[in-house]
């Protein structure tokens, strides 16, 4: 127990370095860029409008202090940690004065339900039908399903999408292919928003799902058929044990330990968003807000976006460390 | 259940048929439950609560936009302004149409009683407004308004977009009734009604009585937006993909209300996403008005939906906005800065093959320093065409006439074989469609104004006079401007083809800071905006004066992006300065600066920026178009696009 705990402390100090280390880079990368958002806001509101020039001189060294970015860049690291230790990422540049915790607490839920619905799907289908394709090896649907499956899977996203996009939305046009919920219609805990929402998910998860189960199924086809040659299993057989509990008790359950591993992580990389399946179909998550956010050289926005991705990833590979040693005591921690 | 389920996987196909049977009923019933589930999933309309036919839907050029819930388009970089809220809401002074205007009149005065009136000098302006003007909440507009709306923006030149151009400019403004204004200028200034008259956009005039009650204007949301316009909002969605707006009960008190009553009841301006999906939206008749597409996507759209069409009826149907794409080359790098090295580089350009490259034939090419677009070929291009057939240059070695007056003919008979009866035929038409003349590729006279200019052709390729290779990196905006990364590209090629070793750098996102700040060497971009309407050209023209010319990489505000110096045009812009707005004058100091434009060649002009706007009339018709009606620019981020409120009329159709 002793060791647990120390084993406890040390990987929680792993992950604070790791978030550490993780936010700088995120800090440094961003201020890199030679993309100055000071002029990014003037080339956006004098590319098509006149403009004075002596009057935007004024106004660059007006928005400068109006944005917080005088100083030198050690003054913006120092007020810029201070403020994360607040929770606090300052305002978009790109929405000023909007917090930049304001918009992606606005993002967020959009992207976790589309993920976290899409990967589910993805994970449970993917390992129930790999499981059952590496048991059954001569059924003939599964092995069809496998060809499709793998034929599927290094499909890019965005190729996946665009044609979901043109097969539901052009030549059967039965599904919406742009928004999150109908125009028009309020947001609201009622019946006919979350129908227009699922309605509208549809699209976006299909692509998503089609693309992602058959790594999952290749996964535990491969674990299922390495199992299923152990000698446990074999004395099972032999033994008379009904083929149903081999399956399930035998095989799958001891199949699925680094395939739920791999839904930990996946879970945690939700928080990155899916920035093509996101813009493609006009989803407002994170990643159509990243996105706009490069674009705009709203670095403290992408910053914000970053640091909250790395700090889900990071506590998702935390939770799985700090879980697997209790779930399986072949694993050591000492 | 599940089990069985599970496990009856395990039953092995005694023989094929079996398994084939075991395959089929599946597929029957994927697509049976897919068929039901279709029918059920096909209930929903596009729009809750509003019937189709009673909506004007728009795409929204800034997608979706960041903070939606944010409407103050006062500050230096707003949330939104193309969701309608400066097309339907916000309204100014003066508007001077990029075409024809409606009724024919390009400038229209809209919240304004007359033109602005200026005293002998230009030091000061004085304002009438027209009275009767409400607010959406019921109050009146006064001079109050417009007074309050300079003095905030004085008051706070980094918080507010115009801030510093009123500090820069106003010394004082004030009422002197309720409905004049008088404003004293710290300089002469003739044109500083331009901040007030809308081309795109301009400065908005605020309801003080709303503004003056928040501690800090600058940080105030303008939720929900208090209306000049003709339009209220009604809904918007909190993750900023679409903003409706409804027409107002009392339009009738609104500056529109001189034309007419709008139309459409409801507008919609929503974020369709990628130009594929503009395309098929349309073709569901779930878009009205494609703001713009890729050449490729309008053809495919026009050509397959008999309701769509764009500016012209037909090839190269996109609307040419008053903007000019060029090859911007910055003069303040020792390799351009001289002009028979810039003119030998135009020389080197087939603008036929770029014209494909880029717009796929569409395009409207320009040789001269402002766009064939609006009244300008009538001001402009029609009056210079004899000088450009006469214009002469000396290439060292002889003289000759670098102009070729039939390219825009030449493209059209390049495309009538493939387009057919889309191709005008007509002479005019085809100047309208596809532009006047451009300069005739000679490499040969290229080669020998390098050599000229001091340069030297070793083993293939073209050494600058201080020995190093020429080469060219040219940026352009990547994917974000697909036609003008490929018209550079293009152009990289045939610069490379004739030793001058060019590249393209795809900067999606910083191509123009570096404009800016002078860190780019040739760029794909544009520095000549103009009314369309109106010939004057101060709108980009007086910001090329050399008291606004910065050094070497530092940074270049608005719009002397190619850095070009040069005497004489001051002058001309100086005399521009000194003379009325709308005095004839200034057509013929337009055309000074034009030639001295072509003897220099301080940027390559290319063709107009082409926006293939494409509308669809199963709900709506009246839309403007280059045959029938050019009352406005069809383009509907344009501020200008109120007025086609006042000319679309319900088809009444009901469904598509």
């Amino acid at each position: 127990m002793a060791g647990y705990a120390l084993y406890v402390l040390r990987r929680f100090g792993q992950f604070l370095l790791v978030v550490f280390v993780g936010i700088n880079i995120a800090f440094f990368v961003t201020h890199a860029t030679p993309i100055d958002p000071i002029t990014s806001a003037i080339a956006a509101a004098t590319r098509f409008s006149q403009a004075d020039p002596q009057a935007v001189q004024m106004t660059r060294v007006a928005l400068r202090e109006l944005y917080g970015l005088q100083g030198s860049l050690w003054e913006q690291y120092v007020a810029f940690w201070m403020r994360v230790a607040r929770a606090d990422f300052g305002p978009a540049l790109s929405a000023f004065p909007t917090p930049v915790s304001t918009l992606i607490w606005r993002a967020l839920p959009w992207t976790f339900g589309l993920l976290s619905v899409a990967t589910l799907i993805a994970w449970g289908l993917g390992n129930l039908l790999g499981g059952l394709a590496g048991y059954y090896r001569r059924n003939v649907m599964l092995k069809v399903f496998g060809v499709v499956a793998s034929g599927l899977q290094p499909i890019p996203n965005y190729v996946m999408a665009f044609v979901v996009l043109v097969l539901f939305g052009y030549v059967w046009p039965i599904l919406p292919i742009t928004g999150s919920a109908q125009i028009n219609l309020a947001q609201g805990w009622t019946f006919a928003y979350f129908h227009s929402v699922f309605q509208h998910a549809l699209l976006p998860v299909l692509s998503l799902v089609l693309v992602g189960t058959g790594a999952w199924f290749i996964g535990m086809r491969a674990l299922v058929s390495n199992i299923v040659t152990e000698d446990y299993v074999t004395y099972a057989e032999l033994g008379g044990v009904d083929h149903r509990r081999i399956l399930l008790s035998y095989v799958m359950r001891n199949a699925l330990m680094p395939q739920v591993t791999g839904l930990a992580l996946s879970l945690g990389l939700i928080f990155n968003g899916a920035v093509i399946t996101e813009v493609v179909f006009g989803y407002p998550g994170l990643g159509n807000l990243l996105i706009r956010a490069v674009y705009a050289g709203d670095y403290s926005l992408v910053i914000g976006i970053a640091s909250m991705s790395i700090i889900a990833v990071a506590f998702a590979a935390l939770v799985i460390d700090l879980i697997l040693p209790l779930l399986d005591p072949r694993v050591r921690v000492a | 259940m599940i089990r069985k389920v599970l496990c009856d996987f395990g039953e092995r196909p005694t023989d094929r048929r079996r398994a084939l049977d075991q395959i089929l009923k599946t597929l029957a019933l994927a697509a049976g439950g897919l068929a039901l589930g279709g029918q059920a999933l096909a209930a929903e309309d596009f729009l809750a609560g509003i019937p189709r036919n009673q909506v004007l839907i728009a795409e929204n050029p800034e997608g979706t936009v960041t903070d939606p819930s944010n409407f103050n388009l006062w500050v230096p970089k707003p949330n939104g302004t193309s969701t309608g809220l400066q097309q339907l809401c916000t309204d100014t002074l003066w508007y001077i149409d990029p075409d024809q205007g409606l009724n024919n009149q390009v400038w229209d005065n809209s919240l304004a009683a007359d033109k602005p009136q200026y005293n002998k000098d230009f030091s000061e302006m004085t304002v009438k407004l027209r009275p009767g003007l409400m607010w959406s909440d019921g109050v009146e507009l006064t001079a109050d308004d417009l007074v309050y709306t300079v003095q905030t923006l004085m008051a706070d030149p980094g918080g507010f977009n115009d801030g510093a151009r009123m500090a820069a400019n106003v010394d004082s403004v004030s009422a002197t009734d309720k409905y004049t204004v008088v404003f004293k200028l710290k300089k002469p200034n003739s044109r500083f009604h331009a901040a007030f008259t809308v081309r795109w956009s301009a400065t908005w005039i605020m309801p003080k009585h709303v503004f003056e009650k928040q501690a800090k204007p600058s940080k105030y949301d303008f939720n929900p937006p208090v209306c000049i316009g003709s339009y209220t909002l009604k809904s918007f969605d909190p993750n900023g993909t679409w903003f409706i707006w409804q027409k107002r009960d009392d339009w009738q008190k609104t500056p529109l209300a001189h034309f007419g009553e709008p139309g459409p009841k409801y507008v919609a301006y929503i974020d369709p996403g990628p130009p594929d999906k503009r395309v098929i939206l349309q073709q569901n008749h779930q878009l009205d008005i494609v703001h713009d597409t890729t050449p490729e996507g309008a053809f495919a759209l026009i050509k397959s939906s008999p309701t769509s069409h764009g500016w012209f009826a037909g090839f190269p149907y996109a609307h040419p906005d008053p903007t000019l794409p060029m090859v911007v080359l910055n003069n303040q790098l020792e390799k351009f800065k001289n002009p028979d090295v810039r003119w030998a580089l135009a020389l080197l350009i087939d603008i036929k093959a770029v014209d494909m490259a880029s717009y796929r034939g569409a395009a409207t090419i320009s040789a001269i320093d402002v766009p064939p677009t609006g009244t300008y070929p009538h001001y402009y291009f029609d009056p210079m065409e004899q000088w450009l057939k006469d214009f002469t240059i000396d290439t060292g070695k002889r003289t000759i006439h670098p102009y070729d007056p039939n390219m825009g003919q030449e493209i059209a008979d390049m495309l009538r074989p493939s387009m057919g009866d889309a191709i005008p035929k007509d002479p005019k038409a085809i100047a309208a469609a596809f532009g006047h003349g451009w300069w005739k590729q000679d490499p040969q006279a290229a080669a020998e104004l390098l050599e000229k200019a001091g340069l030297k052709k070793v083993g293939g390729k073209w050494m600058l006079p201080d020995g190093a290779p020429f080469t060219i990196t040219i940026s352009t905006e990547g994917d974000n401007r697909p036609v003008m990364t490929r018209a550079g590209s293009l152009i990289a090629q045939q610069w490379t083809q004739a030793g001058i070793d060019s590249k393209i750098d795809a900067l999606p996102t910083a191509m123009w800071a570096n404009m800016f700040n002078g860190q780019n060497e040739a760029s794909m971009a544009w520095t000549v905006e103009t009314w369309g309407g109106h010939p004057d050209l101060t709108f980009f023209l007086d910001s090329w004066h050399s008291q606004f010319l910065s050094e070497p990489g530092k940074f270049q505000p608005p719009r002397n992006w190619q850095r070009w110096k040069d005497p004489e045009l001051d002058k001309i812009i100086e005399q521009i300065r000194s003379i009325d707005f709308d005095d004839p004058k200034g057509i013929e100091l337009g055309m000074d600066f034009i030639r001295l434009a072509v003897k220099n060649m301080p940027n390559i002009p290319l063709m107009s920026y082409n926006v293939f706007t494409v509308m669809d009339s199963t709900y709506w018709t009246g839309y403007p178009s280059a045959e029938k009606d050019p009352y406005t620019d069809p383009v509907p981020n344009w501020a200008n696009t109120k007025y086609m409120m006042v000319k679309l009329r319900p088809t009444g159709a009901t469904s598509p």
